[in-house]
């Protein structure tokens, strides 16, 4: 009889329902919540897939720079540009190496006990210039150089 | 057991889940506004700990709310403003008024507001919040031994001050 009056009451209280919240905590309440966009239901597979998705981007494009790096021109072995230099390169017959004076001047400075030196200096232009007459190719090189030569005045 | 939808319809899981919060909440809160707050931090949080985008079980957001709502307690320098808002004297409704008896309902609110907190909490949670014994007992940290005779003993207590209305 007990249980029986126990079971009605609570089915007394199950009737009530709890007020519903006003509006505004309703507002807040979707205003807070995260983002529809972010709280799609969203299957495992889906789950899974956005944290490889980066990785596998990753991977292919590490992928790809290989593949190109492999097959890039600039990238064969030189094997084959050498021979084919080695077929098509000028044939070095006339080479003149030259020299030629520039400048020339004294310097003098004093060592630290006093003593003077004098430095004679020469301004050279070296010059290379290579010719394949029967391709029409002249190569010139030119290169300045600068000769310093100390002398001692007690040498003289 | 928690009825999650299958579909993600938010405002439809707050329609249906909000009202039983709230109930909660102004129970544990000693202001409306404390109450409301409590819900609606929860909720959040509760969301946000569900990494499947999924609303989150009713027995994690009563959990939340209950463990908030002790945070709030212990807060210092909230409890002026819980005093101010506790002489209140603006009463608010647990229960939906534009049902039944209005008279009852109130009755059985003020029973439920004199009942003491260890059995109020376990019958609104088993009545109105729709848990098992299991998810009560997780949610308030008890055996769940324990929130079962809790249940039967608040029902008793309950039956004894609304028993001259509803005998």
């Amino acid at each position: 009889m007990i249980e029986r009056d126990d079971e009605l009451f609570e089915a007394e209280l199950r009737k009530l329902t709890p007020a519903p919240p006003p509006p505004e905590l309703m507002a807040r309440l979707a205003a807070a919540l995260p983002q529809p966009a972010t709280l799609s239901p969203q299957p495992p597979w889906w789950l899974l897939l956005r944290w490889l998705a980066p990785v596998a981007a990753g991977a292919a494009l590490v992928a790809a720079l290989l593949f190109w790096w492999s097959t890039a021109p600039d990238r064969q072995p030189h094997v084959k540009p050498v021979t084919a230099s080695l077929k098509t390169a000028p044939k070095a017959d006339e080479i003149e190496i030259d020299r030629q004076l520039v400048a020339l001047f004294d310097a003098v400075a004093q060592l630290p006990n006093g003593q003077p030196v004098r430095f004679r200096c020469r301004e050279w232009a070296d010059e290379v210039v290579l010719r394949d007459p029967a391709r029409g190719i002249v190569i010139e090189r030119r290169t300045p150089r600068l000769e310093v030569v100390p002398i001692r005045f007690e040498t003289y | 057991m928690d009825e999650l939808p299958q579909q993600t319809d938010w405002r439809r899981w707050l329609e249906d889940h909000a009202p039983k919060f709230l109930l909660f909440a102004r129970q544990q809160a000693r202001s409306e506004a404390d109450a409301q707050d409590l819900v609606q931090e929860a909720v959040v949080e509760a969301a946000r700990r569900r990494a499947d985008g999924l609303p989150p079980p009713s027995a994690l957001v009563f959990a939340t709310i209950r463990r908030r709502a002790i945070d709030l307690a212990r807060c210092e320098d909230r409890r002026a403003g819980r005093e101010s808002a506790a002489a209140d004297p603006t009463p608010v409704d647990w229960f939906d008024t534009s049902v039944e008896d209005r008279e009852r309902n109130q009755l059985i609110q003020d029973a439920m507001s004199r009942l003491p907190e260890m059995y109020r909490e376990v019958v609104t949670l088993k009545v109105w919040g729709g848990l098992t014994f299991a998810e009560i007992a997780e949610t308030l940290g008890i055996p769940a031994n324990t929130a079962a005779s809790r249940y039967r003993y608040g029902l008793i207590e309950l039956r004894k001050l609304t028993r001259e209305v509803l005998a």
